[in-house]
């Protein structure tokens, strides 16, 4: 067990960190908030730099691991970027692990940036009802509610059921029948009501393809509250250090260190957990369980740790103009996706019995 | 001890519910939502304030010598509380911080001039406190007042200055005296928002709600402009802050917010609303909310004595503080990815967005008048006695 990061991931974190600082300065993220769409010169960079093929197999990809990509992805979170690399990397993932050959051209093509993906399936959580509409002759009729990025990506992953079986089948956002309604959520990240009608469907991964998303989406969106947590906690311990009440820094007074003492004491439950899912899954040692535990206490990291940040930065943090509430925004937002606290709890509740450690 | 309600105070929530259900109409309640962000005195409420002013509700606690009938401050707890949990904005809720403020301390001259319209809405006042670096260290605040004959000269700058773009006056808090210990140089004056040489800029939040920072250049007031005497400021706010801590403890609002949640979710989302966990996250929230409703039947049961709270006061602060931020948060929760849905119309997020708004408008209340941190200090020192 070594819950450090290696070199190359100590590397990939440094590269990506150095160009984010440098690039995307937060007055664009505001921008992009305030105006919609999504940050294409940070895809292009990702696409040239190899992030976007960095967990496939050589010659197609980089030959990295999900943990790997996992790093990426927490520090894209630290930027609050705008961008479906969560969505199009779990896709992606699912279908080279688990779709063979078929799924070839889709990865090349993600890799090199020419197309992304966002997964459209009927419920985040494991075990649950099959996907409604219908799907018959390479068609498919029906709905996808609260699809991230919808209008942004190229192509949705939607479940559908194959053969009498789960499966997830490929479709052209910009084909004829497929309609949107874009909705507004508090990370203002774009997000839509999906209509489908009549559109071709291509299915190209079956029931494991399924199981694997069904996974890696709240394993991955773990990561992502990880991300907004450690940037509130960084950015509180900075900020009570230098802002100075009763001739002395905040930081001083043991209310405020306490705040940050629990703050990071939930954060780094939650890193390790969510990283642990991640790695667990990538070795197949992920069961449904593990995973949700840690997007539970996850999503209440990134809820409770932003919060509090709040509480110290006072008035100054709550305004438009401070970075702090890309964090306590998103975070909130990324603690309801792919499984809210208390729907994960919930789960673990009705599978309790079956947990092999306390059997 | 007595957990009821005397004849009297019930015939008058009976008669203060009959008169909501009547002027609740479908129209108000869309005008004020629609000037929530901004906080003006829309036409409808101006209306419905005289209405209640007809009735003979808005001076009936008022001193006699005022024109009021001298009743007890119960009759206004229960048409404050009632018309929260109707949702309507019934007053400017500084009125409650400063009106006790200028009648305890104000000449008989200056209770005569403001008191009147400040209970009826006519006068509505910002506070001025806050500066960039006078935030919980308040009485390091630097916005200075100079005598220059029978007036004052106000020079400095005021930071969170909160309805400064909607109201009509700023009671402000300035240092008078720049050699004294830091405590004892303050004073409190009442500006119009008019007078020459008071520029406000807007700051926006990420509750959507708006806020202000204001400047005063060479603002010349009158002498009688100062209330109580030169540096007595500080023990002026500080009995304001106790009101103040009052009116954000008093969370009554958030009862009619729950029960929203809780019908929708039975109503609209069958599936969660059987779901156990849900339901036991509600009932948590349901006795957090009695919880709350002990701390301000205590408090208003203290002011009603005619006493002043003080860790009974701070103690309701914190705990509806923080439970406006549980109440969203779990609101959020309880719908899934939809909870995180904000307000956007054409019925897209459940309850409109409301518990996203609920999320996003929490915090400032956390740490705005006086923040939770030093509110349990008061609560341990003044309160419990604790050595310092
Ligand atoms: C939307 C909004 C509206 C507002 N409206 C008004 C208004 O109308 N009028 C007005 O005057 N002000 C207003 N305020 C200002 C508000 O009252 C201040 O934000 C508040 O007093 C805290 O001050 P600060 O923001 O400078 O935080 P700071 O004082 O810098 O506090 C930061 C953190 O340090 C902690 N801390 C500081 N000192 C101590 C200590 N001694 N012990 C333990 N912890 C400590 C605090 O608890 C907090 O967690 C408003 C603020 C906002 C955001």
């Amino acid at each position: 067990m070594d819950t450090s990061l290696d070199e190359t991931q100590r590397l990939l974190r440094d590269s990506i960190r150095e160009y984010l600082t440098r690039e995307v300065p937060f007055d664009r993220i505001r921008a992009l908030e305030r105006d919609g769409g999504i940050d294409e010169e940070l895809w292009r960079y990702l696409a040239t730099s190899g992030f976007l093929g960095l967990p496939f197999a050589e010659p197609i990809g980089g030959g990295g691991s999900l943990t790997d990509l996992a790093v990426v992805l927490e520090e894209l979170t630290a930027r609050a970027a705008v961008i479906p690399y969560m969505e199009t990397m779990a896709a992606a993932v699912a279908l080279e692990r688990h779709a063979g050959s078929d799924a070839g051209p889709v990865l090349e093509a993600v890799a090199a940036g020419r197309m992304s993906l966002s997964p459209a399936l009927s419920n985040g959580l494991p075990g649950t009802a099959p996907p409604s509409g219908t799907f018959a002759g390479g068609r498919f009729s029906g709905t996808r509610r609260l699809v991230d990025y919808a209008q942004n990506v190229t192509h949705h992953l939607v479940s559908v059921t194959h053969n009498g079986r789960p499966a997830l089948a490929l479709v052209d956002r910009s084909e004829h029948g497929v309609s949107m309604t874009p909705l507004t959520q508090i990370g203002r990240t774009p997000l839509a009501n999906v209509v489908y009608e009549d559109v071709p469907a291509e299915v190209i991964a079956g029931p494991e393809a399924v199981q694997f998303l069904r996974r890696s989406l709240p394993a991955l969106t773990a990561i992502q509250c990880v991300g907004n947590a450690q940037q509130s906690l960084n950015m509180s311990v900075e900020y009570v250090s230098m802002r100075v009440q009763f001739g002395r820094p905040i930081g001083t007074f043991q209310a405020v260190q306490h705040h940050c003492a629990n703050m990071a004491t939930m954060t780094l439950g939650a890193r390790f957990l969510a990283y642990e899912a991640v790695w667990k899954l990538d070795h197949g040692l992920a069961d449904d369980r593990l995973v949700l535990r840690a997007k539970s206490w996850a999503s209440k990291t990134a809820t409770e740790v932003p919060m509090l940040a709040h509480q110290l930065h006072g008035g100054i943090g709550y305004t438009e103009e401070y970075d702090l509430h890309f964090f306590s925004r998103r975070g909130k937002d990324r603690a309801t996706a792919w499984g809210a606290a208390d729907e994960c709890l919930s789960f673990l509740a009705d599978t309790l019995a079956e947990e092999p450690a306390w059997q | 001890m007595d957990y009821g309600w005397s004849t009297e105070l019930a015939a008058f929530r009976a008669e203060v519910k009959a008169f909501i259900s009547e002027v609740k109409t479908p129209e108000l309640m869309a005008e004020l939502d629609n000037s929530m962000e901004s906080r003006r005195v829309t036409p409808g409420l101006r209306k419905l304030r005289a209405a209640v002013d007809a009735r003979g509700w808005v001076k009936m606690c008022w001193p006699v010598e005022f024109g009021g009938e001298g009743k007890s401050p119960w009759f206004q707890f229960i048409l404050a509380e009632e018309f929260s949990l109707a949702g309507i904005p019934y007053g400017r809720g500084t009125a409650s911080m400063i009106g006790p403020a200028i009648e305890r301390f104000g000449t008989p001259a200056q209770k005569a001039k403001y008191l009147p319209g400040i209970w009826s809405g006519e006068i509505s006042l910002a506070l001025g406190y806050s500066e960039p670096n006078a935030g919980t260290d308040l009485a390091s605040l630097q916005t200075a007042a100079t005598r220059d004959g029978d007036d004052w000269v106000i020079n400095g700058q005021k930071l969170w200055t909160s309805g400064a773009h909607v109201d009509t006056h700023v009671w402000l808090a300035a240092r008078t005296d720049p050699d004294a210990p830091k405590h004892r140089g303050i004073s409190m004056f009442i500006v119009p928002l008019t007078a020459p040489g008071v520029s406000v800029r807007p700051i926006w939040t990420m509750g959507g709600v708006r806020t202000n920072e204001t400047f005063y250049e060479d603002v010349r007031i009158p002498g009688d402009a100062l209330v109580g005497e030169p540096g007595q400021g500080w023990y002026i706010l500080a009995n304001a802050l106790d009101f103040e801590r009052v009116a954000i403890g008093d969370g009554t609002a958030l009862v009619p917010a729950f029960s929203r949640l809780v019908s929708f979710l039975r109503d609209e989302r069958p599936d969660r609303f059987e779901n156990k966990v849900t339901r036991l996250r509600l009932c948590e929230l349901e006795l957090e909310l009695e919880v709350m409703r002990a701390l301000t039947l205590t408090n208003a049961s203290i002011v009603a004595r005619g006493d002043t709270p003080t860790m009974e006061a701070s103690m309701a602060k914190v705990w509806t503080t923080e439970l406006r931020y549980k109440l969203g948060s779990i609101g959020m929760d309880l719908l899934g990815r939809e909870g995180a849905l904000s307000p956007q119309g054409e019925g897209l997020a459940p309850l409109d967005g409301e518990m996203d708004r609920t999320y996003r408008t929490s915090p400032f209340l956390r740490f705005g008048g006086g923040t939770n941190e030093v509110q349990r200090d008061i609560v341990a020192r003044r309160g419990l006695g604790l050595p310092r």
